[in-house]
């Protein structure tokens, strides 16, 4: 049986019908129409999946879409700024040349942008720690540790949010 | 990988909770950050005709941690708040420290502390230092409330003490002791996103001399079908002074106790001799901090 849903995507309230068993992914993806949004392993394990719900980095394959109701979900799309350019921490991606394949990439923004609100400077340490989650397979690990520095960087010099 | 259908529930308070634990019974799981539930759900090992998600209660989140009064924690608070809490991380860093090693970021802001020990995995990473240092739970249900020492509701792999139409709704911790201090070690095949092979908290109380242990717990995990707590290694260390010879000997005493399997993480031999280093390295540290060296 469907209900009819509000959920908040970037700001925006997506009326949708799901399914208690619908998944934030698919409904992010088929419904809101937002395809930034990847879905890897379906497990909770590679973190392509990664959205932000209110504020913190969660595995949006292995979370209902009901259980949003009233929560602000942020996915990569929701990080535009003004006039279309991107965000710090994109950019920082492209600057250090962290994207490969690029399958991974929305999940790595979303948990650098997690882990950059909660610790602005993060060590080395603690950016391999907290994005332990987001697996790269083509595993272009050190751009992706150097483009969350140069995010870091970027951020205290801006304040961006 | 879709899931069966099942009927949703959000209940707002606790009351609300407990109607539904108590009337839906054993064909409902109550879903906390689902990061286990979802999982063998999608691989239909279980398929739960109903789901509880109790997100919405309130009463069931935070960390309760004041001076002199130990701390209460709510089932469902998220093993990031316990990462990152810093009344926790002064007062009980080894818990504070396990719930930071569980899993990804991603799992931690989701996953909660009551869902770690409810999951009755032996490889669980929170129920080994909270055993250690002594945590209860409070299980509730329509016809009252009891309490019970951590160790005693896990009762093995996916089995609890827990009857039908109850639910476990809070932690307890003592206030730690004065010259006391409790640490916790894991060892994994790598430290991203891994399930411990072993893992071990031990906590230590000495004497006011600040030498002699008055008394000890040490808690195994992942070598046992659920937490061991080791009776020998009290036995030999209670009233006495550390010394490398006797460390040597209570490590090898928790060997002994130590009932590891074979599986994909590792070997039970392997296991066996890592319940070795771990128990030395942690009585060692766990004696030092508790010298307040």
């Amino acid at each position: 049986m469907k209900t009819l849903i509000e959920l908040d995507i970037n700001g925006r309230v997506h009326e949708v019908a799901v399914d208690a068993r619908d998944l934030l992914i698919d409904v992010i993806r088929k419904k809101a129409g937002l395809t930034g949004t990847k879905k890897g392993c379906g497990e909770g394990d590679c973190g392509a999946c990664t959205v932000l719900i209110d504020g913190k980095p969660e595995l949006s394959c292995i979370k209902l879409a009901i259980a949003c109701q009233g929560k602000k979900i942020t996915t990569i799309e929701g990080l535009v700024q003004e006039g279309g350019t991107l965000h710090p921490i994109q950019q920082a991606f492209v600057d250090k040349g962290a994207v490969q394949c690029g399958f991974c990439t929305p999940g790595m923004v979303m948990s650098a942008k997690g882990l950059l609100d909660r610790i602005p400077h993060p060590s080395e340490h603690e950016i391999k720690h907290e994005m332990s989650g987001n697996i790269c397979r083509c595993t272009g690990y050190k751009k992706i540790i150097e483009a969350v520095q140069a995010a870091a960087d970027v951020w205290s010099e801006q304040g961006v949010e | 990988m879709f899931l069966n259908h099942f009927e949703y529930f959000a209940p707002k308070t606790p009351a609300e909770t407990l109607e539904l634990v108590s009337h839906l019974g054993s064909k409902a799981k109550i879903l906390a950050g689902g990061t286990d539930l979802l999982i063998v759900m999608k691989s239909k090992a279980i398929s739960p005709e109903y789901l509880i998600d109790i997100n919405g209660v309130e009463e069931f989140k935070g960390i309760l941690c004041e001076p002199g009064k130990g701390a209460v924690i709510g089932t469902n608070t998220k093993l990031a708040e316990i990462q990152y809490s810093e009344e926790l991380k002064a007062k009980y860093p080894a818990l504070a420290y396990a719930a930071g090693e569980v899993g990804s970021s991603q799992v931690r802001h989701m996953a909660s502390l009551g869902g770690n020990s409810c999951n009755a995995s032996p490889a669980a990473e929170t129920p080994t230092p909270l055993a250690a240092l002594g945590a209860k739970v409070t299980l509730e249900s329509l016809s009252g409330t009891r309490e019970l020492a951590l160790e005693d509701f896990i009762l093995g792999v996916r089995k609890l003490d827990l009857a039908e139409g109850e639910m476990l709704t809070k932690f307890t911790l003592p206030e730690p002791a004065a010259k006391s201090a409790c640490r916790y070690a894991y060892m994994g095949r790598r430290d991203a996103m891994e399930i411990d092979s072993v893992n071990m908290a031990v906590n230590i109380e000495l004497e006011p001399d600040g030498e002699t242990i008055k008394s000890l717990k040490l808690v195994m995990g992942s070598v046992y079908p659920r937490p061991l707590v080791s009776k020998e290694v009290p036995a030999l260390l209670t009233g006495q002074k550390l010394s490398a010879e006797l460390v040597e000997k209570a490590a090898e005493a928790a060997q002994g106790e130590a009932k590891p399997i074979d599986d994909i993480r590792a070997s039970a031999e392997y296991r066996r001799e890592i319940v070795k280093v771990l128990a030395q390295r942690l009585l060692n540290d766990t004696y030092q901090a508790a010298k307040g060296v």
